[in-house]
């Protein structure tokens, strides 16, 4: 009876963080970086929310991560909502590029293999005068769709939103979480800065104007995604060596375990005593 | 004189559990359980439920308790319960043989069981405030009858020699907690039959009885466990009703058996065992195999109209049916084909139905660069469309791939979709409902009405409410009244921890439990759900099944509603499909009328009512 609790406390603390950002940012995948070390470009979207967990160490005590992965799209909110309820740490990701999965909305050409690579011609398609696209219309193969179907295509158009919704986010965060909740902001999809369209400076003047930790990361090459996770757990940690959280007070998002620190007293009825409770 | 202890089961891991829900039980049997005991337990029999460490009480003395291990073992369409002593309680306890041999029981055939009592363990016998009884193996009656005959609170309260009444038709699966006080006694006054008590000389058959009883004045978890099974057969069903009907359903002529100092049914046997035995509990009707092509061209006429859609429908309900007939079978039951439609009329729909899709598609297909500019609410949708049909079902062959031109006809289908209903436009978790539709209809244009055909039904659900406070129109906690209604203390489970808001069954019932199992299965869930017999709810009589049966683990490992979001979430690919529908079935009509009544007019997959469906859509002016 007591062997699997000490197993399964064998956390000084444990966090829960919740990962927020709109839909197609890269949540998912990062988390499944940080989780398996792996990147899934295919991947079923987030109905509702995902789960993942790890332990990491932090000042020589191993510290467990239990990380809520959150649906991105707009009418979800209400539900994502109830999900901010006892988060230590949030991880606000926007996408720092401005082309999503372009090959998909284009078909199946290999022009638009090529498209990755040379941004500045995508560029241009989007952008160009009229005699520059009609310009450009001849390199095409003629197997391409339509050329409508290229220049009305949302991909190429669209860009920055998922930076410029980050403070309809943090609003949220900050009216459903607890105030002392650390916030670290992800700029991902780092590995694709010929794509970019937000600068890092942009990113981290908004961290800097809304007191969150900043950091560009990369799910695919697994670029700073360690970091991202580990640097929060680090601050939520100094926070509760500078007694900022009643540890014992679970919404939070904290809950203390029992490996790396001393225990409450007398192990032999750790089962039924809760986690941080004295019994005097 | 020390508490009661009847009940002490302290040693066990359950109990926890069983005293959160301020309740143990006791089981009432037959008055000749003795009849069908057997020496063994059968060949070939399946173990549906095994427990260590239920606990008998020989005495009121926890010393003298004697720990077992408890069975049910299903049998062909029958139901055994054994019980096997294993140790004693103090210390050195090795049973002796003669109390081993006592003890033991071996193979009670679970239609002995009259019924299943749970009570408050720290009131011991005598307090009844909180029993819950459970009446079984009655089957053909409606259920209003058997909460009409629901009088055991008075007779229990009497004392240790009251008796259940002969009248119980049915499982009452709980649901007398939820009967108002006012109908409750004025139905079980009528059953408050005086002849019922007296009769107390011995009988042999009934001491066999008593023994057993006295074997049984325990079981906690059982009871609540096996109580989702304890359900009465569908009327339809039909085997062995007649027969009963004379035999149990007029409790005054019943010759009453003596009874002593247990709880006892006085209930007579049939007379026949075979048809006793057939008489057992049913945990929905068994499922069957799905409908082949050969069977399907039964239910057509020679110009191909359904020729009987109940049958139809009921066939499929029970078994789903084969892949390849699918495309012709879907259309039926998504509303899309009427069932009286012919071969011919069905491809003049097809060609006529293809050419007004067609209409709606180009109606995006021609929107230029310029129109595209000043058209943001169609940017962002084509956006998040892109975005998702490459998120959508990838692993599967059908869409895996790169530039698989599957995944664009999902998206061309969705955009289409988004102005076809431009109210309602594009939400995430269509493209999960259609992935299966098109893999299914293989054909553009039949897989876009189809969907069209179950966003009728399911619309509702990714629209946003009026407040623009992004709440899905379907209120959880409004139809999951219907936990209120079939589980109680899970239900009062959920109102202490904050959990009423039911977003752990979200994803559950946006997508129709598609992320709950393999690709395959949910086909067939959808099938069935897509009959709408016995209900067109019948997927949250699913959520409320599963619920249920994880139902201790919810409660006796005290989840929170993040553990419990975690833990359903997890369930994911662990549910057994039909099992699940077997419970669901059965609590479907068990709740009968209280069932449909729980549930709001026009909760999805209601067919929306127009008027309000248009008002309902008119406010989505926001992002999408």
């Amino acid at each position: 009876m007591m062997g699997p609790l000490i197993t399964k406390m064998s956390y000084a603390y444990l966090f829960k963080y919740i990962i927020i950002g709109d839909t197609g940012v890269g949540k998912s995948c990062l988390l499944l970086q940080f989780t398996d070390k792996r990147f899934q470009p295919v991947h079923d979207l987030t109905i509702g929310v995902e789960f993942g967990a790890r332990m990491i160490t932090i000042d020589n005590k191993p510290i467990k991560l239990q990380i809520w992965d959150t649906a991105g799209q707009e009418s979800f909110r209400s539900i994502t909502r109830s999900y901010y309820r006892g988060a230590a740490g949030a991880l606000l990701v926007y996408d720092i590029t401005r082309f999503w999965k372009l090959k998909e909305c284009c078909g199946p050409d290999q022009y638009w293999e090529v498209s990755d690579t040379e941004p500045v011609l995508l560029f241009l398609i989007v952008h160009a005068s009229l005699s520059e696209r009609l310009c450009l219309q001849s390199s095409p193969p003629p197997s391409l769709k339509s050329w409508a179907s290229l220049v009305t295509s949302s991909d190429v158009i669209s860009q920055r939103e998922t930076f410029n919704h980050l403070a309809s986010w943090l609003e949220d965060a900050r009216q459903h979480a607890n105030a002392n909740m650390t916030i670290m902001l992800i700029g991902n999809k780092c590995d694709l800065a010929h794509r970019r369209a937000v600068s890092t400076e942009e990113g981290e003047q908004f961290a800097k104007e809304h007191g969150l930790i900043f950091m560009e990361a990369s799910a695919k090459t697994a670029q700073n995604v360690e970091e991202a996770f580990i640097k929060t757990a680090a601050t939520i940690y100094k926070k509760i060596q500078d007694g900022v959280f009643d540890v014992s007070n679970e919404s939070y998002g904290i809950k203390v375990g029992y490996g790396g620190i001393p225990g409450p007293s007398g192990g032999r009825d750790g089962g039924s005593a809760q986690a941080g409770g004295c019994c005097n | 004189m020390q508490e009661p202890e009847l009940h002490d089961l302290s040693d066990d891991a359950d109990y926890a559990a069983s005293l959160q829900q301020g309740s143990a039980s006791t089981m009432i049997t037959r008055s000749d359980s003795g009849r069908s005991t057997s020496s063994s337990v059968p060949e070939g029999a399946e173990i549906v439920y095994s427990k260590d460490n239920v606990t008998i009480h020989p005495s009121q003395y926890a010393s003298e308790r004697i720990s077992g291990r408890l069975k049910l073992i299903k049998q062909g369409s029958s139901l055994f319960m054994t019980w096997i002593p294993l140790k004693g309680q103090s210390t050195n306890a090795r049973l002796s043989e003669r109390d081993r041999n006592l003890y033991t029981i071996r193979a009670v055939s679970f239609t002995d069981v009259r019924s299943i009592r749970r009570r408050t363990p720290t009131f011991g016998w005598q307090s009844l405030e909180d029993a819950n009884v459970f009446l079984v193996n009655d089957f053909q009656n409606p259920l209003q009858k058997t909460l009409s005959s629901l009088e055991l609170p008075v007779y229990i309260a009497s004392g240790p020699s009251a008796s259940v009444s002969d009248g119980g038709e049915s499982s009452s699966y709980e649901l007398q907690e939820r009967i108002g006080g006012s109908i409750h006694d004025e139905i079980h006054r009528p059953s408050q039959n005086p002849g019922r008590q007296k009769h107390k000389s011995h009988d042999p058959a009934r001491d066999l009885t008593i023994h057993v009883l006295e074997k049984f004045s325990l079981v906690t978890k059982f009871a609540r466990d096996t109580s989702s099974q304890l359900f009465r057969e569908s009327n339809s069903n039909g085997y062995g009703a007649i027969e009963r009907k004379s035999s149990s359903q007029t409790p005054p002529d019943v010759p009453h058996k003596p009874s002593t100092d247990a709880e006892i049914a006085p209930e007579p046997v049939p007379s026949d065992p075979l048809e006793f035995n057939k008489m057992t509990l049913v945990w929905g009707k068994p499922r069957q195999p799905p409908l082949g092509s050969e069977e399907w061209a039964t239910f057509l006429d020679s110009e191909g109209r359904v020729m009987d859609a109940k049958a139809f429908k009921t066939r499929i309900f029970y078994g789903g049916v084969e892949h390849t007939i699918r495309r012709e079978v879907w259309p039926f039951l998504l509303g899309y084909h009427a069932y009286d439609s012919t071969y011919a009329e069905r491809e003049y729909l097809k060609s006529t139905k293809k050419s007004e899709y067609e209409t709606v598609r180009q109606q995006w297909q021609s929107i230029s660069t310029e129109q595209a500019k000043r058209f943001t609410k169609f940017r962002e949708r084509k956006g998040l469309i892109d975005k998702d049909v490459v998120r959508t079902d990838r692993a599967l062959p059908f869409y895996d791939g790169d530039d698989n031109p599957n995944v664009n006809i999902l998206r061309d289908i969705l955009l289409t979709y988004s102005f076809y209903n431009f109210d309602l436009g594009y939400c995430q978790g269509m493209s999960d409902l259609l992935s299966p539709i098109l893999f299914v209809m293989e054909d553009e244009s039949e897989s876009f009405w189809c969907f069209v055909a179950l966003m009728e039904r399911l619309g509702p659900n990714f629209n946003r409410d009026q407040n623009g406070m992004h709440s899905q129109l379907f209120a959880l906690s409004k139809w999951m009244k219907l936990v209120e209604l079939l589980d109680s203390p899970l239900h009062n489970y959920f109102k202490q921890n904050d959990c009423l808001n039911y977003f752990f069954c979200f994803r559950w019932v946006l997508i129709q439990f598609k992320r709950e199992f393999e690709y395959k299965k949910t086909m067939r869930l959808w099938e069935v759900l897509w009959t709408h017999y016995l209900s067109e709810h019948l997927h949250l009589y699913v959520c409320v099944a599963i619920l249920k049966r994880y139902r201790n683990k919810i409660i006796g490992e005290h989840m929170d509603f993040d553990t419990l979001l975690k833990f359903t979430n997890e369930l994911s690919g662990h549910i057994d499909l039909d099992a699940i529908l077997r419970d669901a079935e059965a609590l479907c009509i068990c709740a009968g009328e209280n069932g449909a009544a729980r549930i709001p007019p026009g909760t999805p997959p209601s067919l929306p009512i127009e008027s309000e469906n248009a008002l309902l859509y008119a406010q989505d002016d926001e992002v999408l």
